[in-house]
């Protein structure tokens, strides 16, 4: 069903409507499946289409790989990449997320004011087809809590559609640049924004809104592709009706099974401010038809004020994505004091696991865990570190449930020293990539810790519901770490450090096996998938915080691209506006990242290169 | 914390700010410097931006009545957590989901005046007008904070930079 949805996404609006005719005059697939990919690992077996030439999805496929079938660019010849275009979007702030490619045209969404700029691909110059203004609503800057990004958009059937900081949901015609439909998801009054990249899932929309430092109630949508309309919503606490848990909810662990846990597992009302937002990534598995997705913090972040379980905050949620009901849910850290959102990526793959076939969700997590799960059932296979963790010792298989190391519990009115990781996680929302030749995921990583004072908030809609005094700083040795984890053998195969700054940017692997990323102070890497040799790097303007992407050009032939826009909770320390004498700032972010004022400045550029 | 710890005036003060809604009543006991709520000056409405042919007079000059004065400069960093000030511009001030205010940069003027204005009124971006919850006299003891910042009489300044 998928595939189908990507051919007909193909084809211009005119000739979607004879589809074999518009499916035979495509030159060639620019999507393919897996066994058009040469030299996979033993056991391992992909789940959805890749993009060979376009890139359509925030993460290229629907489950999450990040990985691409392309092959110009190799370990041989990465070396004489060179810069083959630059353009600035013009917005100076956080550029976390990556580009589109939909045939000649690559799509570019920028942070607020979320300008959708259209660039034609055929023309050297790389000038603007058209640029689509939402006119968002500036009142929304001041609720955004991490900087005023955005990850990006998807495309199918015609439509860009990407969110709103203003909480809106936008579908435009690709072709024309003409709005198709905007739909209000969140509102701004109470503190609701949204960053994610909307993921399109079938002839759904599937988005969730930011705000878990301003006390709003979390929850996703699934929107009509056609028209906008809201067909379901699915809040992160509250009642099971509320949560869409019903008769189809069977996750696998007894603890998650009784009803109406979004109420029962907080104060009284408390879950109606308690936060579980959804502003990372959404996977989708089209053999299972379920998406996945995680859940960010409880609100605020002093624990005392949300005593219980907090149900289904920091949790992986499975959902039909047609209706929108819970399948299963898998809570990884009950009761939360530490901001350890889970939005990270869940990458879908089937791999071999202790002698069988099974289908896996892999979550590399703010809490310092490389967290698999049996995608069917939401069982726990795995959860070992890889990074430094002490707020925990580990995972009982069993239950489920973290080992919690009761010397790093936070409360209010105590200053709990040197919590490992910090908040802002061993990564943050910048997603890894799995090559299916070599079985390894790359994980963006980080090393940071915290002194951590719980601190009284006071609900005041639309305004922060904190509710801690917290300061970084970096980790015993490295800060940034680029890892590759083996997840079947539970290990870590090779890393590359970074003494520097933490590692900020996502992940692109190809089937030259070669991986992209890019640091804080701006360079630009390729690596050896198989052994982490450095083989090319590039100094580019300011810091990188974007995900890289790979495409075929209109003359047939492989390029890169990447944002370099320092920002985001971590990377805004690098603007004026924030002083680097109050280590408790930027939610307390400054004391791990002052220096990076002297390594990067605000941009907005856009690089491609290619050989 | 000053909120949370210490003198029985903070914590009388941070038990009081849980209700959103309050308004101040006769404050703490040892508070003696500054005048009474009902003496306290209106807060000047200034122009944010320029005035053609200039102004006739200039209220951004207006001092703050509060301003030097220990009690006062303690309840604004207490009112300056407890109203949530401090999730947007930093613990300290030194700023996040909201400009610096520990720096020398004012977008909307830094006298006293004009941050009292800003703050009573709320600007574009995303700050709130606190008027609608904030007695001037609150105000004032939030600005006199502000302006204590990077000096020795901050109260509680940030430790461990």
């Amino acid at each position: 069903m998928f595939r189908w949805l990507i051919l007909v996404s193909l084809c211009t609006p005119a000739v979607a409507l004879v589809l074999m005719g518009c499916s035979t005059t495509e030159p060639a697939s620019r999507y393919v499946h897996e066994g058009e990919v040469a030299g996979l690992a033993s056991g391992v077996h992909l789940i959805s289409d890749l993009p060979h030439g376009d890139w359509h999805l925030p993460a290229g496929d629907a489950a999450n790989t990040r990985f691409s079938p392309l092959s110009q660019i190799d370990t041989t010849n990465v070396a004489a990449l060179k810069v083959t275009n630059t353009m600035s979007t013009g917005v100076n702030r956080g550029h976390e997320g990556q580009p589109l490619v939909v045939g000649d045209t690559m799509y570019v969404i920028t942070p607020f004011p979320n300008y959708l700029h259209a660039i034609d691909l055929t023309d050297p110059a790389a000038p603007r087809r058209w640029t689509y203004d939402p006119q968002a609503d500036p009142r929304a800057v001041g609720i955004a809590c991490c900087d005023i990004v955005n990850r990006g958009a998807s495309y199918a059937d015609g439509k860009i559609v990407f969110a709103t900081l203003d909480a809106h949901t936008i579908a435009v015609d690709a072709e024309t640049g003409q709005e198709v439909w905007r739909t209000r998801v969140g509102d701004i009054a109470i503190g609701e924004t949204i960053t994610m990249a909307p993921l399109i899932v079938k002839d759904r929309v599937i988005v969730g809104n930011s705000g878990g430092e301003l006390g709003v109630r979390g929850f996703v949508v699934g929107l009509d592709l056609d028209s906008g309309e809201e067909m379901w919503r699915a809040y992160h606490t509250g009642p099971d009706a509320e949560v869409l848990i019903g008769p189809a909810f069977a996750p696998f662990y007894d603890t998650h099974r009784e009803a109406n846990l979004g109420v029962s597992t907080w104060p009284t009302d408390k879950w109606k401010t308690g936060g579980g937002t959804a502003w990372g990534w959404v996977s989708y598995d089209p053999q299972l038809d379920l998406i996945y997705y995680g859940t960010g913090n409880p609100s605020p972040w002093n624990p005392d004020q949300h005593a219980g379980d907090n149900k289904w905050t920091v949790t992986i949620f499975a959902r039909d994505p047609d209706d929108g009901q819970a399948r299963w849910a898998y809570q990884i850290l009950p009761h939360d004091q530490w901001d350890y959102d889970e939005i990270m990526e869940n990458v879908l793959v089937d791999m071999e696991w202790r002698g069988r076939r099974r289908k896996l969700l892999i979550h590399p997590g703010r809490t310092g865990f490389v967290f698999v799960l049996d995608r069917e059932t939401g069982e726990l296979l795995s959860a070992q570190p890889y990074q430094p963790v002490n707020w925990a010792s580990g995972y009982d298989l069993a239950s489920g449930l973290p080992r919690k190391n009761p010397d790093k519990l936070t409360r209010q009115g105590a200053v709990v020293r040197n919590i490992c990781p910090s908040s802002t996680g061993a990564k943050e929302f910048n997603p890894s990539a799995l090559s299916p030749r070599t079985g390894l995921i790359y994980i963006p990583a980080h090393n940071t810790c915290m002194d951590y004072e719980g601190v009284e908030a006071n609900y005041i809609a639309g305004t922060p519901y904190l509710g801690a005094s917290v300061r970084m700083y970096q980790g015993t040795g490295h800060h940034g770490e680029l890892v590759a984890w083996d997840p079947v053998g539970e290990r870590k195969v090779w890393s590359i450090k970074d003494n520097r700054f933490p590692l900020y940017s996502g992940v692109l692997v190809t089937a030259g096996d070669v991986v992209f990323f890019g640091t804080l102070d701006g360079w630009f890497k390729a690596v050896d998938a198989r052994s982490g040799q450095q083989l090319w790097q590039f100094k580019t303007g300011s810091g990188i915080v974007g995900n890289p992407m790979t495409f075929l050009g209109p003359d047939g032939r492989q390029y890169v691209a990447i944002y370099s826009g320092i920002g985001g909770w971590m990377g805004a320390v690098a603007y004026p506006s924030i002083s680097s004498d109050d280590p408790y700032a930027a939610l307390g972010v400054v004391g791990a990242m002052k220096d990076i004022k002297r390594y990067a400045s605000p941009s907005s550029m856009l690089y491609i290169f290619g050989l | 914390m000053a909120i949370s710890g210490g003198d029985a005036c903070h914590r009388r003060l941070a038990a009081a700010t849980v209700i959103v809604t309050l308004t101040w009543t006769t404050g703490c006991s040892e508070r003696t410097s500054a005048p009474p709520v009902s003496l306290m000056p209106p807060i000047a409405d200034v122009p944010v931006g320029p005035v053609p042919g200039g102004v006739r007079e200039d209220r951004s000059v207006l001092g703050n009545p509060v301003a030097g004065d220990p009690d006062a400069l303690r309840d604004g960093r207490a009112f300056f957590v407890a109203y949530n000030c401090s999730g947007c511009h930093g613990d300290h001030g030194g700023g996040g989901m909201g400009p610096s205010l520990r720096d020398a940069s004012w977008i909307y003027g830094g006298s006293a005046a004009e941050i009292a204005n800003s703050v009573v009124q709320g600007r574009a971006h995303g700050m709130p007008a606190w008027g609608t919850r904030l007695t001037p006299e609150q105000v004032w003891q939030i600005v006199a904070y502000l302006g204590s910042m990077r000096t020795p009489r901050e109260p509680d300044p940030p430790a461990g930079g």
